[in-house]
Parts: C-alpha cells; sequence; structure tokens
C-alpha cells in the first residue's frame, strides 16, 4: 500500500492542481507534494534491510496478455526512487525563480512526470514498466511544446518521435519474449528465467537495447538531446537530465542484463567504445559551447557515455559505480542548471562570451557554482570521484585501452569545465549594472544538494550498500550464462 | 437474426417518418430502434445460431461485432441530430441509407455461404454510394459518390468471379461444404487459388489495402463526413470480420498468404508515409484508416486464435476514436468556415480546454501510446504476428507505427498551439456526449480490455 501511496501522491496532487486557477501558490503544493513523497521514500530505506526484494502490490490486470499490476523493488530500484526523490522538490523548488505562465499546470505536469517515473521504478512486470515508460514522456512533451524555448515546435516533435521509436522497438522486443512465456506472463521474475538461444539474443539485444540508447542517449543515438536540452524549460532538462535519463540505466539493468546475457557478451565491447567514444566526442564538443545551457547538455552527454560504458563491463565495480553515478550525476544536473537559471536571471543571457568576470559582482555564488563544479570535474571528496574512481576500475579489468579512454573523457571534463567556469565568472568585470547576489532562496537550493554531494563523497557506503546485493545476485547469474 | 430482421424494418419506418416531414423525430426513432437492436444481438450471445437453415451463423464472434456496429451507429446517429439540423431536405434517406448499410453489414459478419457474402457486402455498399454523394450540390461529393461507384462495381466484379470460380472447383456456396472440400486436397487446386484470390481482392477493397485503396482518399474527403465517419468504423468493422470468416474458412493457402503479406507491407508503408504528406484532415483520416487496414491484415494473416478477438478489439476502439475525431472536426470546421486543413485545430486547447483533452487521448489512442485502446490493440496485433513467425513484418509494422505517431502527433501539437485568434467552438451538449463518451471508452477498454470473442 506504501508503494501505491507513492503513485498517487503526485498523481492526485497534480490532477488537483490542474483543476485549479493558475495561481503561485501551486508551487507551494506541489512542494508539499514531494516532501511527502520524499518523506515516504526515506522510510522505506529507512526499513530497507539490503540484499532484499519487496514485492507488495500484486493485481492481476490482463493475464492473458501478461500483464500484472506488481509493485516492489530492491535495492538498485530503490536507489532510483531515492534519487528521484531527493532530486524532485529541488525541480520544483526552481520553479521559485522562473517566471512562467500558468504555474499550476507547469507543476502539475511536473508531478505526474514524477508519478510515471516511480511507476517505472517500481514495476515488477515488463508490460507494466513498458506503460509507466511511455506514459511519463507525454507530460514532458506538453512541458516542453508550452514552455520551451525557440523551435520548440519542431524540436519536440523530434524528441517526441526519437524517443518513442526505442519505446516501440522495447514494445516488440517484450512482446518477442513474452512469445516464449507458458503460460504468458512479463513478470520480470518469468522474464529472468528465459533461456533464449544465442542467436536470438544476438539481435533481439538491439531491440532491447535501442529505447535505453535512445533514452540515455548513447552515441550515435544522441541527435536529439542537445538541442531539447538547451530548448527545454529549466524544470524540463532537469526533469530530462536528472531523473528520466536513469529510466536508460534502469531499463538496461532490468531488461537487458538478465534476458539477454549472451547478447551482452556479444555487443559487451561494441556499445562500450561506442559509449567512450561518445563520452569524448560529447566533451569535446562542450569545450567549443558558447551558451552555458547547451554545455551543460554536452556535459551530461559526457558523462552518460562514461555511464553506460562502466555499466556494461559487467563487474561489480563497473555496475556499482556506475549506478553511484547516476545518482550523483543526477544532483550535479540540477545544480548546475539552477546555476544556468540563476546567472541568466542575473546577467539576462546564457552566453559565455557575454558573461565575464561576475566573481566581482557576485561572490557568493561564484562560490557555489565553484563547489558545484568541483563536484563535476571529479575531485576526491566528492561523489562523482567515488563513481567514476569505480567505474574506471571496472573499465580496467577488462581491458586497459577503455580506462585508459573513460580517464580521458575525466580530463576533457576538467578542462571544458574549469574553461567555462573561467570564461563566466574570472576576468575583468565589464557589468556596469547592479546584481543581487545568492540570495536566501539560492542558498535554501544549492546549499543542501552540495552538502549531500560532498557527504556521500566522504561516506558512499549507504548507496553502496543500497546496490551491492543485486548487483552480485545479477553478477552471478550473469556469469553462470556465459 | 431479429436484430437483422429490426433493423430492415426500422430503415423502412424511418423512411415513413420523412415523408411525413417528422424530421425532429428521425434520430430519437433510430436510436430507439438501434438500442433494441443491441439488445436483441446480445440475447444470441450463447452457442451458435443456424438460421435460413444454412445461410448464416450468429456464433459469438458476430454478435459482438454487431453490437459493436450498432454501438458505433448509435454515437453516429446521436452525431447526426446536430449534424443534419441544418440539412432541410432528405434526411430522413441519410438515416435510412445507413440503417440498409448496418443491416448489410450484419451479414458480412455471420454469413456462412458466399452468396451471403455477397449480398452483405452490396446491401453494405449501395446505400453508401447513394450516401457518399449525400450532399447533392456539391461537386466533391457528387465525385466521390461517382467514383466510388464505379470503382465499388469493378471490385465487386472481380469478387463475383472469384466466388463463381471457388464454385466451380468445390460445386458449393456452403462455406463448410467448401471447407470438407477443401480437406480433400481441393485447396491446392489452381482454380480455387485463383478465387479465392478474387475474393480476396474485392475484400481488400471494401477495407481500402493497398493496392486497391485509391478511392478512400477522395471519397473520405468527399463525403459529407458523418457518412465518412461511417465509412471509416462500421464498414470497416465489417468488411474486416467477412475477411476474417473467409480467411478462417477456407485457411490460408501459401499463395494467398504470401499475397496478403505482400498486400500488408505495402498498406502499412503506402498509408503511413503517404499520410505524412496530408495537409488535409479528412484525407489524413483517410490514409490513417489505409494505415490502420494494414495492422489488421497482419492480425488476419497471423490467423490464430487471438485473431477475431484482437480484430474486434481494434476495430471496435479505431471505430470509437475515429467516430470523436470526426465530430472535432465537425465543430472546428464550422468556426473556421468550412475550413477542413489541419491548422483548423490550432487554438483549441484555449477555445475549449475539455474537447482538446479528449481529441489528444483519441489521437494518442489511434497513435498507440500507452494506458489508450489503440496501444493494447496494435500490442495484441505485434503478440499475434510474432506468434504466427512474422517476426520481420512485426519489425517493419513497428517502425510505421512510428511513422503514424508522428502525423497524429502533429495533429495534437496544432491542437495545444495558442493560435492568433482563438477559435469560437460552439458544442451542443448531444456532440460534447459523444465526444466524452469516445474519449472515456477509449480510456476503459484500455484499463479494462475484455477478451470475449476467445
Amino acid at each position: 500500500m506504501v508503494l501505491l501511496a507513492l503513485l498517487l501522491i503526485p498523481f492526485l496532487t497534480a490532477l488537483a492542481l490542474m483543476a485549479t486557477r493558475p495561481t503561485n501558490a501551486a508551487r507551494g503544493i506541489a512542494l508539499l507534494s514531494t516532501l511527502a513523497s520524499l518523506g515516504v521514500v526515506l522510510m522505506l530505506w529507512y526499513s530497507f534491510v539490503p540484499g532484499q526484494t519487496i514485492t507488495s502490490v500484486q493485481y492481476d490486470w490482463v493475464p492473458w496478455l501478461g500483464l500484472r499490476f506488481v509493485l516492489g523493488y530492491d535495492g538498485i530500484s530503490l536507489l532510483m526512487l531515492l534519487l528521484t526523490a531527493v532530486v524532485f522538490p529541488f525541480i520544483i523548488g526552481a520553479g521559485y525563480t522562473q517566471k512562467l505562465q500558468h504555474p499550476s499546470m507547469v507543476n502539475a505536469l511536473l508531478l505526474f512526470t514524477q508519478s510515471f517515473l516511480f511507476g517505472v521504478f517500481l514495476a515488477q512486470n515488463g508490460f507494466l514498466f513498458y506503460i509507466f515508460y511511455e506514459l511519463s514522456l507525454v507530460p514532458v512533451f506538453f512541458l516542453l511544446l508550452y514552455w520551451g524555448g525557440e523551435h520548440r515546435r519542431a524540436i519536440t516533435v523530434r524528441f517526441f518521435i526519437y524517443t518513442l521509436l526505442g519505446g516501440l522497438m522495447l514494445l516488440f522486443g517484450l512482446a518477442y519474449c513474452v512469445m516464449q512465456t507458458a503460460p504468458i506472463s512479463s513478470d520480470f521474475a518469468v522474464l529472468q528465467t528465459l533461456r533464449l538461444p544465442a542467436n536470438t539474443q544476438i539481435w533481439l539485444f538491439w531491440a532491447l537495447f535501442l529505447a535505453f540508447a535512445i533514452k540515455l542517449p548513447i552515441f550515435p543515438f544522441h541527435s536529439w538531446q542537445p538541442d531539447t536540452y538547451t530548448m527545454a524549460p529549466l524544470q524540463g532538462t532537469m526533469v530530462l537530465g536528472g531523473v528520466m535519463l536513469k529510466m536508460g540505466l534502469y531499463g538496461i539493468i532490468k531488461f537487458v542484463f538478465p534476458i539477454v546475457p549472451i547478447g551482452v557478451e556479444y555487443w559487451r565491447d561494441t556499445v562500450i567504445w561506442l559509449s567512450l567514444f561518445g563520452a569524448l566526442y560529447a566533451g569535446i564538443i562542450a569545450f567549443r559551447q558558447q551558451d552555458l545551457k547547451r554545455l551543460v547538455a554536452y556535459s551530461s552527454l559526457s558523462h552518460v557515455g562514461l555511464l553506460c560504458a562502466g555499466l556494461f563491463a559487467a563487474n561489480t565495480y563497473g555496475i556499482s559505480g556506475s549506478l553511484y553515478q547516476a545518482f550523483a550525476h543526477a544532483i550535479l544536473v540540477v545544480s548546475m542548471l539552477y546555476i544556468v537559471g540563476a546567472l541568466k536571471e542575473r546577467t539576462g543571457t546564457s552566453e559565455l562570451g557575454a558573461m565575464g568576470g561576475l566573481k566581482g559582482k557576485l561572490p557568493r555564488l561564484a562560490a557555489l557554482f565553484f563547489l558545484v563544479m568541483v563536484n563535476a570535474i571529479a575531485l576526491p571528496l566528492t561523489q562523482s570521484f567515488v563513481g567514476e574512481w569505480l567505474m574506471f576500475n571496472g573499465l580496467w579489468q577488462l581491458n586497459g585501452w577503455m580506462a585508459f579512454a573513460a580517464v580521458a573523457t575525466i580530463i576533457v571534463g576538467a578542462v571544458y569545465m574549469l574553461y567555462a567556469y573561467q570564461r563566466a565568472m574570472l576576468g575583468p568585470d565589464r557589468w556596469k549594472m547592479d546584481m543581487a547576489d545568492a540570495g536566501r532562496n539560492d542558498h535554501l537550493f544549492l546549499v543542501p544538494l552540495i552538502a549531500i554531494t560532498l557527504v556521500l563523497g566522504f561516506y558512499p557506503a549507504p548507496i553502496l550498500d543500497l546496490v551491492n546485493g543485486p548487483v552480485q545476485q545479477m553478477l552471478s547469474t550473469l556469469t553462470a550464462l556465459y | 437474426m431479429s436484430a437483422l430482421i429490426l433493423t430492415s424494418v426500422l430503415g423502412v419506418v424511418l423512411l415513413y417518418f420523412g415523408l411525413f416531414g417528422n424530421k425532429k423525430l428521425l434520430a430519437p426513432v433510430g436510436i430507439v430502434g438501434l438500442v433494441a437492436a443491441l439488445v436483441l444481438s446480445w440475447t444470441g450471445w450463447n452457442p451458435g445460431i443456424m438460421e435460413f437453415p444454412t445461410m448464416v451463423e450468429f456464433d459469438r464472434m458476430s454478435v459482438l461485432f454487431n453490437c459493436a456496429m450498432i454501438v458505433v451507429t448509435i454515437l453516429i446517429f446521436l452525431f447526426g441530430i446536430d449534424y443534419y439540423e441544418r440539412m432541410e431536405e432528405n434526411v430522413a434517406e441519410h438515416y435510412a441509407l445507413m440503417i440498409f448499410s448496418l443491416t448489410g453489414a450484419f451479414l458480412l459478419t455471420s454469413y456462412t455461404n458466399l452468396l451471403m457474402l455477397f449480398l452483405g457486402i452490396e446491401i453494405l455498399s449501395i446505400p453508401l454510394y447513394i450516401l457518399a454523394g449525400g450532399k447533392k450540390r456539391s461537386y466533391r461529393s457528387s465525385e466521390a459518390s461517382f467514383k466510388y461507384f464505379l470503382l465499388g462495381s469493378f471490385a465487386t466484379a472481380f469478387f463475383l468471379m472469384g466466388i463463381a470460380l471457388i464454385y466451380g472447383v468445390t460445386a458449393s456456396f456452403d462455406l463448410h461444404v467448401i471447407q470438407a472440400k477443401l480437406a480433400t486436397g481441393a485447396s491446392s487446386n489452381v482454380l480455387f487459388l485463383l478465387g479465392s484470390f478474387f475474393v480476396a481482392i474485392g475484400l481488400s477493397f471494401k477495407v481500402a489495402a493497398v493496392p486497391f485503396h485509391f478511392w478512400s482518399p477522395d471519397v473520405y474527403e468527399g463525403a459529407p463526413t458523418l457518412v465518412t465517419a461511417f465509412m471509416a468504423t462500421v464498414v470497416k468493422t465489417a468488411a474486416f470480420a467477412g475477411f476474417y470468416r473467409f480467411v478462417q474458412m477456407t485457411g490460408l493457402p501459401p499463395a494467398l498468404a504470401n499475397t496478403l503479406l505482400v498486400m500488408t507491407v505495402l498498406t502499412l508503408l503506402v498509408g503511413n508515409v503517404v499520410a505524412l504528406r496530408q495537409s488535409q484532415f479528412k484525407r489524413l483520416m483517410a490514409y490513417s484508416s489505409i494505415a490502420h487496414s494494414g495492422f489488421l491484415l497482419m492480425a488476419i494473416l497471423a490467423n490464430g486464435v487471438m485473431t477475431p478477438n484482437t480484430l474486434f478489439y481494434y476495430t471496435f476502439t479505431y471505430a470509437l476514436a475515429t467516430v470523436g475525431l470526426f465530430v472535432v472536426l465537425t465543430l472546428a470546421k464550422r468556426a473556421a468556415n468550412g475550413n477542413e486543413a489541419i491548422t483548423i485545430f490550432r487554438g483549441l486547447f484555449r477555445a475549449n480546454p475539455w474537447l482538446a483533452f479528449v481529441t489528444m487521448l483519441l489521437l494518442l489512442s489511434l497513435a498507440g501510446i500507452p494506458l489508450t485502446a489503440g496501444f493494447i490493440a496494435k500490442y495484441q496485433v505485434f503478440m499475434l504476428a510474432i506468434g504466427a513467425g512474422f517476426i520481420k513484418t512485426a519489425v517493419f509494422a513497428v517502425v510505421m507505427a512510428l511513422v503514424g505517431i508522428y502525423y497524429y502527433v502533429l495533429v495534437i501539437r496544432e491542437a495545444f498551439t495558442p493560435a492568433e485568434e482563438t477559435p469560437v467552438l460552439v458544442v451542443s451538449p448531444l456532440n460534447w456526449l459523444v465526444i466524452t463518451l469516445c474519449g472515456i471508452s477509449v480510456v476503459a477498454f484500455a484499463v479494462w480490455p475484455l477478451n470475449l470473442v476467445g
């Protein structure tokens, strides 16, 4: 019942908000709702014993299509729930600095997204997962279509179609797998026991993987990402980059690894090299960006490449590192984007060339930016350091050159971040007007996020313990199948 | 059976009402009659009843299809009350012709004799030829009617030839006898193959499968919107039910299966790709209807245990979404002074949020996005196709479904884009009811997808 509440709290709040007049009070209500969800997830976390798998809600929805309403979670799901629940109050909070039309509608759409994301991470049935996975696109579609920036009409549709291409391939793959079960079922527990022939797995891998490769996105399925991230309203980009792309990672763990292990082994090197190449390539492009928001988009692309490579290393270090980094990345993206928004609010631009020398005017914001950046370039004692170090280790066990490429992306990352900071904040002050330095709202937003990165960078055990059990279990079944 | 008789009488009664000028009573009487027919059909739910010794058989499949068609016709009649209010003459004939057409549709879902199939198709089609030309003073309407008639007769000729050839091989029109003959080896007979091939052509024409689809965009565009809605829904449902009965009885000889496979692929391709280029909403719906025929053909091709249920579910939910959209089109068209371009939907959300929301649901259902019935329908088709081993066709259909999503999303985008001048939509309570019913049922059937036929 608790899990059902997790779905319903944001959903019902969103419905209520849609029915009300467009007022700013909507933000407060939405914030309360996300805090309530956070409370529920923290409660789940508190009572969770590492290594267990909990299935609580079970209902035969459409048994003859293999669709059952089964909700549950293991350590990995819980990590994803935690990530969603932690990040969403901040995403709603970011609305306080934005002057958007129809705040109640924006917040309703954001809460719908949160509800569907919880659904994705709670679903223990492939079909149910798919339904939530696709549904989460619908509110985001409207968020981008109504509150996006330039060229939003074209970019939104391209984003929608691109993502659905993957989604439909996943549906096909799912239908294929379901047809192999008797009696028909698409419960993860049943799908994981499928032993498909090797040559089937080799092509089925792409049917299942494509959706997630596009969602993340990894090279060469990324072309929708920079435009969409840049055009989307700030909160939309936070949702996309902070939480939605984690569905890709989670999907790979739930669908690809257990169902087509031989396919994973067959394509592993290809995927890792594609991801690493994409990570380097995006890093180099990020270096050349003039627009800070676009730079964040490319940097996210670069980080995600590394995430995927680490995951496909398919060993303890790689997978735990990837999952750990997923959490770090969510917090990083949200805080980076918040700074982009804060700078834009003050200077009226997000062009790096036009900024310059803001440190003198905005010392406190510059300091906060610096702390966020420290996490972005993965200095030791930050959360990203832990994740990237683990992934680096995982790749090293597999192949030295891969580890080398991974390190190269980290170096490139440091270069473009520092360069961006330099261009935005340092240099001669050329701003004649007065600007308000970081105020109460900015501190309320950024300080907790920075605190999380530092605390978990110093003491990563709570998160690593959470995922360790399921990762070991996954690896033992994987190695048994090779 | 009694429903069949009731509807034929109902049509005549409506004609009499027309004679005495009770225009206001037409639709209510029609609807009451249809509800009665619905009840009568439903009472025939249990085992298959043969009628006219062995000419028609009302089994579960036909009862379901009949009920679905009656429900859709009732919705269209509800829509008609407002639609025909501005029309002075011949309203009774329109209602009566639709009822007659529905009677033909009943035969198509329940025949066990090829003669009945032929009768069904003709009773279904002839009223449609007239209905398509319903706007007498419109050139486009007359053109549509004439085109439909000419091409329709052409298809009928093929169809009759096919029946004759099958008779030549098996010496019977009765599907049970034919089935028995086929079991003893007649199925490899070239004449039989040719015959079933011709029958398939005639049916493909009715469902607008490529390459027999050329009539549909022009006829859809030219015919009065209400008639277009009827053609896209009831007629398509009946034709697919008829098609399936034929395939179910004769089986699918490899040669015919291969032909169907090619037609399925072409239908999916042409329907979806050409729809991308349409700027007129009715033409878009015509190509979308062709595209959906492709998915339905795939279900027929798979010819599995679940095929009848899939066909029923798919056609019914498709019909609900389509009727709703045509009502919305009519409203938007009035606000835009008769313009039928997709751009007339712009500003719909500002004008009437609920209407825009339901329009979105209906379009998402046609596109096949989760938690709408269209999604479950497509999923069933994919499962059927994969189960029957058509893996590559299924992948192709998936890609085509994506193309489909694109043009539906374009319409949704229009509806949710603010217009420079927000259109003023006048929604009569009945139209609101029809649209809302369609919207709700499209979601309800996704949440409770019943498995009735199987």
